[in-house]
């Protein structure tokens, strides 16, 4: 099989019975009872060229938005985001090869809308927040970018894999957190929103004190 | 060296060592003496609700199959291969008729029984080389349920669930059976925080007075209807059987009136007055006190709490329950679930689960700054300066023993045990004085399990 022949993302592997989807995303967001709201869009055919303008403009949103999480620069980063956005991130669980579902049912880390993102980052901007002050040094490691057109020309969907390191006080050992992202980015006037974001965290059980941070 | 006597004794005058936070010695005679013994929540029957639905659940060290069979009945079976100790289950949720060990192919059926063993005639000479007939996976040496919370004991002789639990389950019901379908458990949440699993079942059982600091934050962003923390001293910390909570003081009101202030829907509120006893709704209706924080001794905590979901003066609640599972003396792995009442509505059951996880467990805004605290607090606690040091967790006592404030009467309060008005230490000097009476305690023998075994031909009994 080439290439440029393989199908690629959760639309396209539905047809395989039984297959996973090669790449992120996958039915949580739909599943989920607070993704109500959420837009439906999905991928359509292969990843675009790796110079295809939409592809360029979706790698440079993601790399900007990362040196933004990095900086906790957060009333920036909701800026970022859609009014109807839906912020997800299952919990992984560890099942068997034909369990068909790799996640905690009926459950996430984070299930959120722009309100409680929303007081998320209200919280951080209080003088009160002590788990983050002082602040941890974030580094989000941002890569396998690819972009997918949708039947929206509006709309394109981007996988990425982030690497978080986060670092805090002098000794304590640094906490990593691995995980696929599969984002819905949409064309609000001149430059791109986020309106869903799935993430995919790759551990079971999470190795950091809390998820006072963004991915 | 730590002098066990003298850390005991000074914990029983609610002076706390500040080590005990942190130290291998008292870690290795908490797995000795405490872990062997006590009842510990590992679950819920609403997570395995099928005939072959499994979850897998540790003991510190020791991994168990929580498995429901297809008589129905739910098992907690070692999750050890009987011939040469693999893990027969790898995966930690799911539903099997069976478990087949990877490595030779012995299986068992969801009830624990042995049902495959490979080439047992050729290679065993059969029944009379190894009795197949009547082997299963080790089961749970004791197990037992409350409104479906299913407990494991490393105990074979441990008292009855109930019996342990004493009038704690009084104030459980509040959590898990607000109807007669009691809960549906979701998650869990799990993360490992480098911090010591008693400092979390202490603040959960009783630290009303760490609200307003830690906690101020989720106060300013309109999170908390209440405008100040300090609100909390206006509520009571109770202690009853082996366990104990913290409560918050309502507006004056009907018992209605007083469980639509928490968010409650009235088709859920009818359902309580009838599932509930007339002490049970007089605590709330009668006495105005609404459960908030709680723990069973030792490591079972929960929360119940009511903060605005969306742009509105609503709130709605939501119930948590979780575990401190120990991992070493400065490490826990959280275990943290939603549960929901299974007869509630579905909008309610949706937007509960939205509070759960604004508020607690692994993204949880109240949640976040309490690990930090707790991780700090362990991480100082392992030095030589902390072995000089005797924290005071006296608070609401006077030197000479007194209280600060008398108990509630029978008539202020028609909950069991002994509750206080206020801030104090009471529940946290109850929890740590119950992990000193255990840790006192040197335990028995454990007598070991053969496979098929042959008659020793040494007479001594075995360590």
């Amino acid at each position: 099989m080439s290439l440029d022949a393989a199908t690629t993302g959760p639309k396209a592997e539905q047809d395989k019975a039984g297959a996973k989807p090669t790449g992120n995303g996958g039915p949580y967001s739909a599943q989920s009872r607070l993704g109500g709201h959420a837009p439906r869009t999905e991928r359509t055919g292969r990843a675009l060229p790796f110079d295809d303008p939409r592809h360029l403009q979706a790698h440079h949103w993601m790399v900007e938005e990362a040196y933004i999480l990095d900086a906790q620069n957060y009333s920036d980063w909701l800026d970022l985001l859609t009014e109807d956005i839906h912020y997800i991130m299952p919990v992984r669980v560890t099942t068997a090869l034909t369990a068909g579902y790799d996640s905690a049912p009926h459950m996430a880390h984070f299930d959120e809308n722009k309100y409680s993102l929303s007081r998320r980052v209200a919280r951080f901007l209080t003088e009160h927040a002590w788990t983050e002050d002082p602040p941890s040094r974030l580094r989000h490691h941002i890569s396998n970018v690819r972009t997918f057109a949708t039947p929206n020309p509006e709309e394109l969907i981007v996988d990425t894999a982030v690497l978080l390191y986060r670092s805090r006080g002098d000794v304590r050992e640094a906490s990593v957190i691995s995980a696929g992202r599969e984002d819905l980015l949409r064309k609000v006037g001149d430059g791109w929103q986020l309106a869903r974001r799935t993430i995919l965290v790759d551990d079971s059980v999470l190795r950091t004190q809390n998820l006072a941070i963004f991915l | 060296m730590t002098n066990l006597d003298l850390v005991l004794g000074d914990v029983r005058r609610g002076m706390i060592p500040a080590h005990i936070y942190n130290d291998e010695e008292i870690f290795r005679l908490e797995r000795e003496r405490l872990f062997s013994r006590a009842w510990l929540f590992v679950g819920h029957d609403s997570e395995i609700p099928q005939a072959g639905d499994y979850v897998v659940r540790r003991v510190l060290d020791d991994s168990f199959i929580l498995s429901r069979g297809e008589d129905g009945q739910v098992r907690a079976l070692f999750n050890m291969c009987l011939h040469r100790g693999m893990q027969v289950c790898r995966a930690e949720m799911g539903n099997a008729s069976h478990f087949r060990c990877p490595y030779h192919g012995w299986s068992y059926r969801n009830d624990g029984r042995i049902v495959g063993l490979p080439f047992h005639k050729d290679a065993y000479g059969g029944e009379a080389g190894f009795k197949r007939k009547g082997q299963t996976l080790l089961p749970a040496p004791s197990l037992d349920t409350y409104n479906g919370l299913i407990f494991l004991s490393m105990d074979p002789d441990a008292p009855p669930l109930r019996e342990y639990l004493g009038d704690f389950t009084f104030y459980l019901d509040y959590y898990t059976r607000q109807s007669a379908s009691g809960i549906e458990l979701r998650g869990p949440q799990r993360w490992r925080v480098k911090a010591n699993w008693k400092i979390g079942a202490e603040n959960f059982a009783g630290d009303m007075y760490h609200t307003p600091q830690t906690h101020t934050s989720v106060v300013e962003i309109g999170l908390f209807r209440e405008p100040k923390a300090e609100k909390r001293k206006d509520g009571n910390t109770y202690w009853a059987g082996n366990g104990g909570g913290t409560t918050y003081k309502l507006p004056p009101g009907t018992l209605e009136e007083k469980l639509r202030y928490v968010g409650y829907p009235d088709v859920m509120i009818e359902k309580m007055k009838q599932q509930w006893s007339d002490d049970q709704l007089n605590v709330i209706g009668r006495d105005g006190f609404m459960i908030s924080a709680a723990s069973a001794f030792p490591n079972m905590s929960m929360v119940h709490n009511w903060p605005r979901v969306e742009d509105s003066d609503d709130v709605l609640p939501f119930i948590s329950l979780r575990t401190w599972q120990p991992v070493g003396p400065d490490e826990t792995e959280v275990l943290s679930w939603f549960a929901v009442d299974a007869e509630a509505p579905e909008e309610f059951k949706a937007l509960s689960y939205k509070a759960y996880l604004m508020c607690f467990g692994s993204t949880g805004m109240f949640e976040q700054d309490d690990v930090e605290n707790w991780v700090s607090l362990t991480s100082t606690a392992s030095g030589a300066m902390a072995r000089r040091l005797l924290l005071n967790s006296r608070m609401g006592l006077l030197e000479d023993g007194t209280e600060v404030v008398p108990p509630l009467t029978r008539d202020e309060y028609a909950g069991p045990g002994e509750a206080h008005v206020g801030y104090g230490e009471y529940n946290q000097r109850h929890l740590l004085n119950r992990w000193a009476d255990v840790l006192e305690k040197p335990v028995d023998k454990v007598s070991q399990v053969e496979v098929s075994g042959v008659a020793a031909e040494r007479t001594e009994e075995r360590a």
